[in-house]
């Protein structure tokens, strides 16, 4: 799997920096896209995952579901933050600010927030199941903001974001580039998959630990 | 909401109310949480036109600081006097949720009633749309009080509570924070206030009510 993993994120490095055009209006700044948008869609996807495993968590009682909930929202914190930087210095590059408050910079960021309180949360708790059940709750209270986010808050801001890369009318990209960005996602996504289980991993041992003091 | 439940929801209203009418801490630090932060707000203007938009965000920051300052005591309080097992005992948890919930909303309301008008003669800002001013005032507090008792609910058991409650509380109320800021200004002269916002706005306070009502079961009753 490791190997496999490196073989794909060497590939799409080489497809990046080799093979992708420049894109119109971009150039070659265009290339952070396909390291900003992976990271953005498994911090999306780390938030979801942890929402999925602290209702779980709430149904059967199992600690296991509260370390999965737990490793994704770790993870999901680490790849908000690349989101959070890439997406301002993207920002920067093409907009002339780092920051604007576009309504896709204000969801990454209530997202970064969410993520931020949901840690907050934990390390103000002592480990056992009344934290994983805080936690949990916590983690399904904050995933009611998602449609609000998604389809309110935008609505608030102005934008300079482009379309998303299938919109409306279809795929709206160059072949090439939606090639090497799938490739980007999946490399990015499967980076996530290992770091998930063994971060997991992690937090089960340190359950058994304190439970054992 | 079964009608069984309401003698119940009535019961643990009055005894907040009884307490908060006998001790009186969460209602003076609310007040005078807004009442300091408004001084400084009115102090540092001067006299100074405020812009709609700015004074909007100004009124909700200490709407919203202000809150945070009564709203996180709700259980802590009952935590620290000892009084929560027998609550847990003898309350069920929809009840204990709900009356919990109207007694802050109704706190909100007080200081709602208290610092709105003041803000407007100290800030000089002008409603012009007073329908949209009351109706959004009112949906903002009623989200507050939604996410604000089970969030403390929440922290009660944390080792660490200060600022906490505000940490957790922001990004769950921002769809209601945000809209609230934009119809408030527009209320004010400064811009639209589309009737669809107040409508988005009541439709995630609702969302609130019935995630907070969900999942306060889990927290209320031990494994």
């Amino acid at each position: 799997m490791r190997a496999i993993l490196g073989l794909l994120t060497l590939l799409v490095l080489g497809l990046v920096f080799f093979v992708v055009p420049p894109a119109e209006g971009l150039g070659y700044y265009v290339r952070l896209a396909f390291f900003h948008i992976p990271v953005a869609w498994v911090a999306v996807l780390a938030f979801f995952i942890s929402a999925f495993e602290g209702g779980r968590f709430l149904q059967k009682g199992e600690m296991m579901a509260d370390a999965k909930s737990a490793a994704a929202a770790q993870l999901g914190f680490f790849f908000v933050i690349l989101a959070t930087v890439s997406g301002a210095v993207f920002s920067k590059l093409t907009w002339g600010a780092y920051w604007n408050w576009d309504p896709r910079q204000t969801t990454i960021f209530v997202l970064l927030l969410i993520y931020g309180a949901y840690l907050t949360l934990r390390g103000a708790m002592p480990a056992g199941r009344k934290r994983a059940k805080a936690a949990a709750v916590y983690a399904l209270f904050s995933f009611l903001t998602v449609p609000f986010l998604v389809f309110i808050i935008p609505r608030l801001y102005f934008s300079l974001h482009p379309s998303p890369v299938i919109n409306g009318s279809g795929l709206a990209m160059d072949t090439v580039m939606l090639i090497v960005l799938i490739a980007a996602l999946v490399d990015v996504t499967g980076i996530f998959y290992g770091l998930y289980k063994w971060q997991v991993k992690r937090l089960l041992a340190e359950e058994v630990d304190v439970c054992a003091k | 909401m079964k009608s069984s439940l309401w003698p119940g929801i009535k019961l643990v209203f009055t005894k907040e109310f009884t307490l908060g009418l006998r001790f009186k801490a969460a209602w003076w630090a609310m007040l005078m949480f807004a009442l300091t932060t408004l001084a400084c707000v009115s102090m540092a203007l001067q006299g100074a036109p405020l812009e709609p938009k700015l004074a909007a965000a100004l009124l909700w920051i200490i709407l919203f600081f202000a809150s945070m300052a009564g709203a996180d005591r709700s259980f802590a309080d009952e935590d620290m006097a000892g009084t929560l097992p027998t609550l847990k005992l003898y309350g069920a948890a929809q009840m204990v949720l709900w009356g919990k919930l109207l007694y802050t909303g109704f706190l909100l309301l007080c200081l709602t009633v208290f610092i709105a008008p003041l803000f407007l003669l100290l800030t000089g800002a002008e409603v012009v749309l007073g329908g949209v001013f009351l109706g959004t005032l009112l949906l903002g507090t009623l989200g507050i009080s939604a996410a604000g008792t089970l969030i403390a609910a929440l922290t009660c058991g944390a080792q660490v509570k200060s600022g906490l409650f505000s940490i957790l509380m922001l990004p769950v109320i921002l769809p209601v924070f945000l809209p609230a800021i934009f119809l408030t200004a527009g209320a004010l002269g400064g811009g639209s206030a589309p009737l669809s916002y107040l409508i988005g706005m009541a439709l995630y306070d609702g969302v609130l009510l019935m995630g907070a009502s969900v999942l306060f079961d889990y927290l209320w009753y031990e494994d």
